[in-house]
Formats: structure tokens, C-alpha cells, sequence
């Protein structure tokens, strides 16, 4: 990932090429996602009774990704790089309340006169969690290998692109040469490691952070446990510079039943349920009024979106995949851009927990959200998209369909998340318009979407990402520079868009420092992202979660009105979440256990009595 | 067994007097006489009569549901109602999350559920009775051979092989047929070959072999229809398990979404929250037509089986 936008829940990015896992394997992976279906909720895990019996105040998170990566260089996944976020500590944070940089490791900042020469003063309060000082040494450090190091580049390779150099005269003091004028060196999402633990590391690109806990860190918390699709567990760092998180310990409870984790809820296991992305409107109707929890309904920093495989490409020039030919015409892209009745999905599906998609940045970040005016906006008018497919050469044939100049008909194979109930049924939506035009239309619907992919091989896919207060990351990936280098490698790239006019408005805002006029030109790039028509924005959704106020008295939402809670820009809400007097009592599992136990006590004195009639009848029967 | 039309022979039909009928026509009197015999007994079972009443429910339920609530009950751009309303009048069972009428989708969720029960059942039973039958047949290296494929097919879990069958390949209605079809056959392999070995040890069949019969015909016409009472119970008992292997895949996400089926509609609630919201209406319809067409098709079985079996026959 990056920083800039983090993957969110819908499209697990790989981390390299060589992670690429073969097809038994993801077979066998889905097949073990599935068990785990079958096996409902995580069995209460003993983490909770042993920290309860110490008197901690534990803050518990219900969560449905599982974790990429622990390694800040590979983390690309929305739950991995909010844990990085808690466990070390970046060169400057955005605010809470606007957005705006402000300090975190580095104190100050200033440029040179020509923008290319960035001095930080780094403070000299923070250690790492090991008693060592952090100094500017580990920020050079890490920045030199993003920069020195192709596999530990994965993850924030897009930040250090433009860097020439980069030293620490002084413990304090970090300067950084540009080879070209950058826009968002205040905005350097980049976890800065130490470099007595990680220079030993030795090959980036498998190392996982996850074999020696505690990890070393110097964020509000320090990682001291984590397992696989089960839990990640962070203690409490009271020696954080900014304060000591109120809380005594985090954890990160893994649930893949959504349902489940309500019920954990409602029932006090967890203090918190971060949808997976969202609560649905079933159940935060369900839990809104109740006792004791609140229904955070708050602006989303994602978008959900529709993408056009426009012809896989490498950087090489060469092409592979098979996404459909005749998506390569603008009209017919435009076509099926026309027959998506967004405002239906923001009504049936997300049930008015979302806003109408436009432009590519969501509302939230007013700075860049940008929409298109009315002559250029491609509303819901089937009319319109019939006749753009007409002109484009797709007429319908004798049984309605829409058949190419080759004689086959166009059906469209749209890749989905098995996982997001949200993409199955916008694609029951979209099956129904596009069949309305004579278009038939696929659901692929997988586990793992990223195999076909990374591949190319489909015609249109759902599609979301998160994005940051500084949005130059959700920019870049629609890049020339985003492609893979060559076929069989991995590209940052998001749907293999590389448009030469995109590109050089995305040079131009990146070089361009005047806020006012940088927005501007992102607003071009938006502006030419959706003429281009290969991603159909349809909405913003609502980050919608639950707590418990009996076991979190307050947590800071960002931005702080009407703000979300779980996956934030910073550590913010972990950090500032104020425990109540009841929080961390370990009352709900126990329950669980007794209700567990008299539950299958009843079950089998039935069974017995049911078998003992049965016996008695049969012996009757044998007389 | 052959309970249904038995056309009669040419040559019993001109005949008519049962004297000169020929031996084509005495075997089809023999079987009318049989299947008139097997109606008598199963008549007298409570059990299998209720159920037989439910299954022809179901299936005129079933297939009338293109006359009764038609396709357009599937479609969600023109759901009549609002998400996830409770049952009302104007829908007697709520709506689902898009407001499409949850009664009509039972019904027509009825078609695929059956359907996939049946050819799944029918493909299940095929390849046990081939494997039975020729193993059961040819002995030595083959049958080893084929009965230990058969153990191994046996002891795997079948969910597991059938989730990972759906999961490799493409999500259709054919592939969740394979899947369940290929995985479940192993029982009736293990009794058709029994009932084979006991067959053959008879000893009209080592007269047929030697006028002159060879495996072909031993197995066609001697061996199969004496099986096949075994083969036929066994379809029906399998034919429930079927459809909950259907509604177990479609509920774990392996079906394909756009088709509607009992256990896609389980599905459907699970991941629109209804079961922490409380939602009844959504759950409980598609799970309790579930449970009675395989609670139907089980009794039907159990009576089969015991009016064929005379073991099982004389103790209820």
C-alpha cells in the first residue's frame, strides 16, 4: 500500500510477484476461509480471561480482514496499516479535527527557497519501546532502504520515487534531497522503523514482522502478539511521547461472520465492531437504541467503484489478460456508466448509509472532491447508453441482444468479493439494467479476487479504496508508471489505466506546492478519470460501527464531527479511547461457556430420553 | 419400483387370452403384479404416505411456480416492496433485502433446490451402482483397486471435497451437482456391491454363464434388476441429503448468487444481517421448506426400503 490510500476490505492486494501464491495453494486457502465459515466464531480466545485477571483494561475490536502483513514495508491491507499506524510512529500525523500535517516524529520542517532541499527536526522525547532513542539515523535509514531495496519498496515505494538523497547530519535533524519538486513530503506516510532491530532483516520481501514479540516500536502501542486469522494483541506504551493511551491493552479480534461479531457486541465480548467494510442496515438498525451501544454512522473515506479492465498491459508494452475487446471504446464504456442508476443502489443497497458517487475523492476531503458538471455527467439515462452502443456498433440482434461487428454477443464477466455482500447484490442490480440494453453480464464471484486480477483476466470488477487526507496515492495508481514492469511481475497499478494526458496532470500536481492550485489540477485529473470512463464511482460509503458505551466512554472520531472510528488517518481513536468503569471485565465469555454447557446438557439429556423411548418401543416391537 | 406406465408387449397385447401370452409379455405381468404389490404394502405405512403427500406438494408447488409467481419474482429492479419489511398482508412472508416478496421467492427457490437435489441424487447413484455392479462383477486387481478408491472417497469428509470441487471451479448449478454428485456415491458403492457379490453366488447365475452369458449380459439383465429395488431406495434417501449438501454449499457462498435457492436465501439473510437484527421472516421459511422436503424424502426412502427389504419389512 501506501499510506496515501489504504487497500480497504474489498481488494486484497498481493504484496509481490513472489508472494503470488499458486492455485492449489489459494484453493486450499479459500477452502480453509470457508472451514472457518463452517466453524462460525472464533472460540473466545484465552487472552481475555488471563488480562482481565490482572485488573487491565482491555479494549477489544471485532475485525473481518485478516492480516497481510506486520512488515510496515509490505502492509498494504486497511487493518495492517492502521496496526502500523499504533505501532510506529511517522515523521508527521494528520490532525484530527482538519487534516492538516502536524507534528509526530519530527518536530518542525522547513524547505529550501527552490522546494528541493526539506530539513526535519526530529524529537528527542520519543524512544523506542526497547529503551533505545530515536533518532533522525532511523528515519534516514528507512527512507535509504524504500529507496535502495525493490522488495522493501512494496508497500511506500510511490514517497521515496523522487528522493536523491537522504541523511541525518544530527541525531535531530533529517534532510532530504528531491530530485523534482514533491507535493507531499508533509504528508510522508511512512512508518519509520529502528534500525538496530530491522537492519539484520534479511530479505524484505519475506519478512513478516511477526517471529520476536514484543515487536519494537515506538507508536501509542507496542505489538505483543498476533496470530493468523485470529487476533492481533497491542499493549499499551506509557511511555508514548504524546501520552499514554488510556487503555491497557488492544486487541484485534478476527471474526469472519459479521453476525457473529454483532452478537459478540451485544453481548460484551468485544467493545467494538468495525464492519466489514460496514455494518449492514439491518444491523445498525438492529443495534441503533439499544443500551449501552452506539451506532457511529459517520462520512466514509472510501470509495466503491466500478472498474473497466481497459486491455492488461505491462510497461514492457506487452499486453495480457482477456478482458473484453470492446470495452477499449469509450462509448460502450460509457454506455454501461449511463445504465447504473446510482441513486437505486444508495437507497436498496446501502439504504442511505452512502453517498451518491461523482468524482473520485469522496465529499469528505472537500479540498479535491470534485463533480461533474452537467453537460459532462453521466447520469442514469438507458436511452442515451442504447444509443452511444448503436453508434459504437453493437445493435441488438433478432433476440435482443447486443452482438459485435464479429457476430458474438457482448456478455461481460464482472469479478466480485465473495466476502462483500455489498458487490453481490449491486451486481443483481447491474445483471438487470445491462439486460434491459442486451448486454449480458457474469457475477464471478471469488474468494480471492486477486489471481484474475493481477492477471487481467476480467472484463469489469468492484472496486474501492481508502483514501487519504493527502490523495496523491489513490492518484498514482492510475498511472503509466503504476504498471507492472513486466507481465508476470506486479504493478502498484489499480486497473492497468495508463493515459498519457492523466499522467501529465498527475506530474503537474505532484510538483505543484500552492495547495489552492495543486487542487485545482486534481480536480483536472478527476475530471479526466471520469471522461476516460474506466471508473464508474457509484457511491461513497458510510463507515458504519458500533461500541459499547459501558466499555468505551469516549472515543475521538476523525474528523471530529461526524468522523469514523475504525480505520482512521493515525492512531487517534486507540489512542484517545477513554475506557468506562465496567470495561474489561471478562463477563461475557464465561457466560458464553455456562450458556455453551447447559445448552449441550440439555441437548444430550434429550437425545438420551429420545433414545431410551426409541429402545423401548423397539423392545416392545421385538416381543 | 416400476410403479409407473408398463406398456404392455405386442405380443400380450394381441394375444389376450394369459395363456398364450409369450415370455415377454408374462414378464411384464410379473412386474405390473409386483409394482401393484409393492403400492399395497407401501399404502400401509403412515410414514411413507405422508411423506409421499409432502413430495407431491413440493413438486406441483414447483412446477406450477412459472404460472403461480412467474420469473419477474427474482428480479430486484422492480421489487415491489421495501427492504426487509415484516410479513404483512400484501406479503405474507416479508420481503428480503432488496423487497422482493420472500413467499414467491420460496416457491421459485423450490426449482433449483429440487432440481439440484434430483440430478445430484441421480449422478450420485449412477456412479455408485456403476462402481458396485462392476466391482462387485469383475472381482481380483479391479475391484480392489476400485473399492479402495471407494474407502478413500469414504472416509474424506464429503463436505470438505465438495467445497473444494465448488471452489475450483466456476460457480454454477452444474458444478454444485458435480460436486455433490461426485463426493457422495461411496455408500451406495459399498451396497451395491455387496448385494452384487450375494447375487451372483446364486446359482441361475453360473447357469447363465454357462449357456453361454457373457459379463454384459450377466450383469444387465440379471444382476442390475435384482439391485435395483436397493439402488431405487437408496436414490430417495440419498436425494435428501442432496438437497441439504445443496443448501449447506449456497449457504457458504458457493452457489451461484444470481440463482435463487432455499440455501441461497439463507445466505442471502446471513450476510444482510438478518439474523442478529432479528429478521424471522427471512431465515425461517427457506430453513423450514429445507427440513420438510428432506424430512419427506427421507420417510418415502425408509418406506421403500422396508417394503423391499422383508428384513426391515417384518418389524414395523
Amino acid at each position: 500500500m501506501s499510506p496515501q490510500a489504504q487497500h480497504s476490505a474489498r481488494r486484497p492486494h498481493p504484496n509481490s510477484s513472489r508472494l503470488r501464491a499458486p492455485r492449489p495453494l489459494a484453493a486450499a486457502g479459500a477452502l480453509a476461509l470457508a472451514f472457518s465459515a463452517v466453524l462460525a466464531t472464533p472460540l473466545d480466545p484465552l487472552t481475555r480471561q488471563a488480562s482481565a485477571a490482572t485488573g487491565d483494561k482491555v479494549l477489544t475490536v471485532a475485525v473481518a480482514q485478516s492480516v497481510d502483513s506486520l512488515s510496515p514495508f509490505l502492509a498494504t491491507r486497511l487493518l495492517s496499516t492502521s496496526v502500523q499506524r499504533l505501532m510506529y510512529e511517522y515523521l508527521t500525523d494528520y490532525d484530527p479535527g482538519d487534516a492538516h500535517p502536524v507534528p509526530g516524529l519530527a518536530t518542525k520542517w522547513t524547505a529550501s527557497a527552490d522546494k528541493l532541499t526539506w530539513t526535519y527536526t526530529i524529537r528527542s522525547d520519543a524512544k523506542w519501546s526497547d529503551g533505545q532513542k530515536v533518532t533522525a539515523q532511523d528515519a534516514a535509514w528507512t527512507f535509504r532502504k524504500l529507496m535502495t531495496d525493490q522488495a522493501a519498496a512494496t508497500a511506500n515505494g510511490n514517497f521515496v520515487t523522487n528522493f536523491r538523497s537522504v541523511t541525518a547530519p544530527s541525531p535531530t535533524q533529517l534532510v532530504i534531497e528531491l530530485k523534482k519538486p514533491q507535493a507531499t513530503m508533509t504528508a510522508l506516510d511512512v512508518p519509520i522503523v529502528p534500525e538496530h532491530i530491522w537492519k539484520d532483516v534479511p530479505d524484505f520481501s519475506k519478512f513478516n514482522n511477526d517471529t520476536k514479540f514484543p515487536v519494537v516500536g515506538d507508536g501509542p502501542f507496542v505489538l505483543t502478539g498476533y496470530k493468523a486469522d485470529s487476533y492481533v494483541r497491542l499493549r499499551a506504551n506509557k511511555d508514548f511521547w504524546r501520552g499514554a493511551p488510556k487503555f491497557d491493552e488492544l486487541v484485534f479480534r478476527y471474526y469472519k461472520d459479521q453476525d457473529a461479531a454483532v452478537a459478540a457486541l451485544r453481548k460484551g465480548e468485544v467493545s467494538f465492531v468495525a464492519g466489514a467494510p460496514a455494518l449492514t442496515p439491518a444491523q445498525a438498525s438492529s443495534l441503533d437504541g439499544q443500551k449501552n451501544i452506539r451506532v457511529n454512522d459517520a462520512p466514509g473515506r472510501r470509495f466503491y467503484a466500478l472498474a473497466t479492465n481497459p486491455g492488461a498491459r505491462a510497461k514492457n508494452g506487452r499486453k495480457f489478460g482477456d478482458g473484453d475487446p470492446s470495452l477499449l471504446d469509450e462509448r460502450v464504456r460509457h454506455a454501461l456508466f449511463l445504465a447504473v442508476d446510482r441513486k437505486t443502489i444508495i437507497d436498496k443497497v446501502f439504504q442511505g448509509h452512502a453517498v451518491e458517487g461523482q468524482g473520485y475523492i469522496p465529499p469528505r476531503f472537500a479540498t479535491y472532491f470534485w463533480k461533474p458538471s452537467a453537460g459532462q455527467a453521466l447520469g442514469y439515462d438507458p436511452a442515451k447508453a442504447a444509443h452511444l452502443l448503436d453508434q459504437a456498433g453493437y445493435r441488438k440482434n433478432a433476440d435482443g441482444r447486443r452482438v459485435g461487428k464479429d457476430g458474438r454477443p457482448l456478455n461481460y464477466r464482472v469479478l466480485c468479493h465473495a466476502t462483500d455482500p455489498n458487490d453481490k447484490a449491486v451486481g443483481q442490480y447491474l445483471r438487470e439494467w445491462w439486460a434491459k440494453l442486451g448486454i449480458g453480464m457474469t457475477l464471478d464471484c471469488l474468494d480471492n479476487v486477486t489471481d484474475p486480477w493481477l492477471a487481467g483476466k476480467y472484463d469489469l470488477a468492484f472496486d474501492g479504496w481508502s483514501v487519504n487526507p493527502d490523495p496523491d496515492y489513490v492518484l498514482s495508481i492510475h498511472t503509466c508508471a503504476a504498471l507492472p514492469a513486466t507481465p508476470k511481475d506486479t504493478g502498484p497499478t489499480d486497473n492497468f489505466v495508463c493515459d498519457r494526458t492523466y499522467d501529465d496532470l498527475y506530474d503537474r500536481q505532484l510538483a505543484e506546492y500552492d495547495p489552492a492550485k495543486r487542487a485545482t489540477v486534481v480536480k483536472q485529473l478527476e475530471s479526466r478519470l471520469y471522461d476516460l470512463g474506466y471508473m464508474n464511482v457509484m457511491a461513497y460509503p458510510n463507515a458504519v460501527e458500533a461500541y459499547r458505551t459501558d466499555q468505551i466512554a469516549s472515543i475521538e472520531t476523525m474528523p471530529e464531527a461526524a468522523g469514523n472510528i475504525y480505520g482512521q488517518d493515525g492512531y487517534w481513536s486507540w489512542w484517545s479511547a477513554v475506557p468506562a468503569d465496567s470495561a474489561g471485565s471478562s463477563g461475557g465469555g464465561s457466560t458464553g461457556i455456562v450458556v455453551g454447557v447447559v445448552a449441550g446438557v440439555v441437548v444430550l439429556a434429550g437425545a438420551g430420553v429420545f433414545l431410551a423411548r426409541r429402545r423401548r418401543a423397539t423392545a416392545d416391537d421385538r416381543e | 419400483m416400476t410403479a409407473g406406465a408398463t406398456p404392455p408387449a405386442p405380443g400380450a397385447a394381441e394375444a389376450g387370452a394369459p395363456g398364450a401370452a409369450g415370455p415377454r409379455a408374462l414378464a411384464w405381468r410379473r412386474r405390473r403384479a409386483s409394482a401393484v404389490r409393492f403400492w399395497r404394502q407401501y399404502r400401509t405405512r403412515r410414514a411413507g404416505l405422508a411423506g409421499l403427500a409432502a413430495l407431491v406438494l413440493f413438486a406441483l408447488v414447483a412446477l406450477t411456480a412459472p404460472l403461480t409467481v412467474g420469473s419477474g419474482v427474482a428480479g430486484v429492479t422492480d421489487a415491489p416492496g421495501g427492504p426487509l419489511e415484516a410479513p404483512s398482508g400484501e406479503f405474507p412472508l416479508g420481503t428480503d433485502r432488496f423487497g422482493r416478496d420472500l413467499l414467491g421467492l420460496v416457491v421459485w427457490g423450490s426449482r433449483v433446490s429440487l432440481l439440484v437435489g434430483l440430478l445430484a441424487a441421480v449422478l450420485s447413484v449412477v456412479i455408485g451402482a456403476v462402481v458396485g455392479v462392476t466391482a462387485g462383477h469383475f472381482r481380483g486387481v479391479y475391484a480392489t483397486v476400485l473399492m479402495r478408491i471407494t474407502d478413500w472417497f469414504l472416509v474424506m469428509p464429503a463436505l470438505v471435497l465438495a467445497i473444494a470441487l465448488a471452489t475450483v471451479m466456476s460457480r454454477s448449478l452444474g458444478t454444485v451437482v458435480l460436486a455433490i454428485g461426485v463426493t457422495s456415491w461411496p455408500t451406495t458403492a459399498r451396497l451395491v456391491r455387496a448385494q452384487t457379490l450375494a447375487v451372483e453366488s446364486r446359482p441361475y447365475i453360473e447357469r447363465a454363464r454357462a449357456l453361454g452369458g457373457g459379463h454384459w449380459h450377466v450383469m444387465t439383465r440379471h444382476v442390475l434388476p435384482n439391485v435395483m429395488p436397493l439402488v431405487l431406495a437408496q436414490t430417495t434417501l440419498m436425494i435428501s441429503s442432496s438437497i441439504l449438501a445443496e443448501a449447506t454449499l449456497a449457504f457458504l457462498g458457493l452457489g451461484d448468487p444470481t440463482v435463487i435457492s432455499w440455501g441461497g436465501l439463507l445466505q442471502d439473510a446471513r450476510e444482510a444481517g438478518a439474523v442478529s437484527a432479528g429478521d424471522w421472516w427471512y431465515l425461517l421459511p427457506p430453513g423450514i421448506a429445507i427440513a420438510v422436503v428432506a424430512l419427506a424424502f427421507t420417510l418415502c426412502g425408509r418406506a421403500v426400503e422396508a417394503v423391499l427389504d422383508p428384513r426391515l419389512g417384518v418389524t414395523r
